[in-house]
């Protein structure tokens, strides 16, 4: 897999737009998921997904083939959701937690057409509840929590992804994991 | 709440995973007699386990052709490069 993705960026880096489609369709998935858990609204996730790669490829050049190049397109998505999330007003607060997860699309991803069995709107309501208590932690702690438990990375490419040390990422996580703790329970 | 500020990195260490074996051993012994303590680490473990659960999504249709629309034309320095 790294020999691949370092030949393909070889290939951006000399101007090749078509590599850049094979790179995307490598890691889109994962840039758009990561948006996503962080805004919680599909259309944001879809804008920041889309601004991240956009800037890999203007910044290809910035970009240091012997790191991981997914722990560098990660923290390129990561900062524009953060930064997404920093201009919406504090004020409304609230209010944007539910702005942000009311158009959820776990249920329009269904067609219409098809009767859901009982247990799957029960799978379906509870993925949309792991969501709203996602968006109830704070934007730091937010980004360790998603990139440890639900992209499953090491807290060392988490350090290099949000530019902190070990130690404090290890914090944030445990925060974010007692808040949830707390709010579960209930 | 864990029985002491101490127990309560206790259970940290534990859930992940960085404790000796003997520091385990220790930690596993307390748990049997502390209710406090065990019911936090349920809770925990409970916690990351749902959080785990959630789903994965991938990028919507057209995504990529949507970002290859909008990539800059290649630059005429940059062609002279090659």
């Amino acid at each position: 897999m790294d020999i691949i993705v370092k030949k393909i960026i070889a290939e951006v880096k000399k101007g090749n737009q078509q590599a850049f489609a094979e790179l995307m369709d490598l890691y889109k998935d994962k840039v758009y998921h990561i948006a996503y858990r962080m805004l919680g609204n599909v259309h944001e996730a879809q804008d920041v997904a889309q601004e991240a790669f956009l800037r890999a490829y203007t910044n290809i050049d910035s970009y240091d083939i012997n790191r991981k190049f997914s722990t560098w397109l990660f923290r390129i998505a990561t900062n524009l959701a953060i930064d997404r999330i920093r201009k919406k007003k504090p004020d409304f607060h609230l209010e944007d937690q539910v702005a942000g997860t009311e158009d959820l699309t776990y249920y329009s991803q269904i067609s219409a057409d098809v009767d859901l069995p009982e247990d799957q709107v029960v799978q379906l309501e509870m993925q949309e509840w792991i969501q709203q208590e996602i968006m109830e932690l704070p934007p730091k702690y937010r980004a360790a929590i998603i990139l440890k438990y639900l992209e499953d990375l090491s807290l060392k490419e988490i350090s290099e992804i949000l530019n902190l040390p070990v130690a404090t990422v290890k914090t944030r996580i445990h925060r974010g994991r007692e808040a949830l703790r707390k709010r579960l329970r209930d | 709440m864990a029985c002491s500020q101490e127990n309560q990195k206790h259970i940290y260490k534990y859930l992940d995973e960085e404790m000796t074996l003997l520091e385990k051993k220790q930690f596993e012994a307390h748990i049997m007699k502390c209710d406090e303590c065990h019911a936090q680490l349920r809770e925990l473990r409970k916690t990351v386990a749902i959080i785990q659960s959630a789903s994965h999504f991938e990028a919507p249709k057209g995504f990529t052709d949507n970002v290859m629309k909008q990539l800059p034309k290649q630059s005429k320095s940059q062609t002279w490069k090659n």
